[in-house]
């Protein structure tokens, strides 16, 4: 059974490296918009640029790690691996909901739309809707060994589109450009600009830690009150 | 001259904050509530 006092410390590390982190991002509002030059092309919405890329890392991360957890889990049968893979899951659809977001209003101006049904734009939904599925599936099933047999599953599959959108814009016709970092050949970006977006991936995976050890305590505190209720 | 196009970064930077600090604060009084 799991004690509630060996997962308030994590609920603690895990709001600690939150706050460090959110004063990180509030660094990074700071350096995009005061030390980063202002695109010619493209003016100021350009800088969304700094935080869409790193939630999209961040967003293709955690789904990344449900899905090599969930192949674990189904392997070892270890419950620290299913409770890492819902707690990455929820984190996910959080970052993807910023990458969803800070998309469109950087296309709009850019592009003259909003939003168009290309490969990448379309897998990322897709990926996004699949998770907020995941995470109903979880919360319509009351057993946990089932609960998290069956979540495992589909947190794998989620994980095979990964790689897809990655190379969405390599495999198909698409107006979203294509990966200035996470490239085979070095980084195409001013000193500036790249040392703003190196700050912003640390910044934005270390709240992905904070985010994540935070919500996995809680779900140890979920089960513990779980434990209580069958008692 | 680059194009004036500042709003949409304002609105950029204020739905990531408001997403980002949400939910840090959602999980902050969902985990007050458990303990």
């Amino acid at each position: 059974m799991t004690q509630p006092a060996a997962a308030a410390p994590i609920v603690r590390r895990g709001l600690l490296l939150c706050a460090v982190a959110l004063l990180g991002l509030a660094g990074v509002y700071v350096l995009a918009i005061a030390y980063t030059p202002v695109e010619a092309r493209q003016g100021l919405a350009q800088k969304i640029f700094y935080l869409h890329v790193p939630a999209a890392w961040s967003a293709l991360l955690s789904f990344s790690l449900v899905g090599i957890s969930s192949a674990l889990f189904l392997w070892l049968h270890d419950p620290r691996l299913d409770r890492f893979a819902a707690s990455s899951a929820e984190v996910g659809v959080a970052f993807s909901a910023v990458m969803l977001t800070t998309g469109p209003i950087w296309a709009k101006p850019i592009w003259g739309t909003w939003w168009t049904w290309d490969a990448r734009l379309t897998l990322t939904l897709f990926l996004f809707f699949l998770f907020i599925g995941y995470l109903a599936l979880r919360a319509a099933l009351a057993d946990p060994a089932e609960r998290a047999r069956f979540s495992a599953v589909v947190g794998i599959l989620g994980m095979l589109l990964v790689p897809f959108i990655h190379l969405s814009v390599y495999l198909f016709r698409t107006l979203h450009p294509q990966p200035i970092v996470l490239k085979p050949s070095a980084p195409s970006l001013p000193p500036a600009m790249l040392q703003t977006l190196l700050a912003s991936f640390a910044v934005f995976t270390l709240l992905y830690i904070g985010l994540v050890t935070v919500r996995y305590g809680i779900a140890l505190l979920e089960e513990a009150r779980e434990a209580a209720d069958a008692a | 001259m680059p194009p004036d196009n500042g709003g949409y970064m304002v609105a950029g930077y204020v739905v990531t904050a408001v997403i980002l600090v949400g939910y840090a604060v959602v999980l902050w009084r969902r985990s007050r509530s458990l303990m």
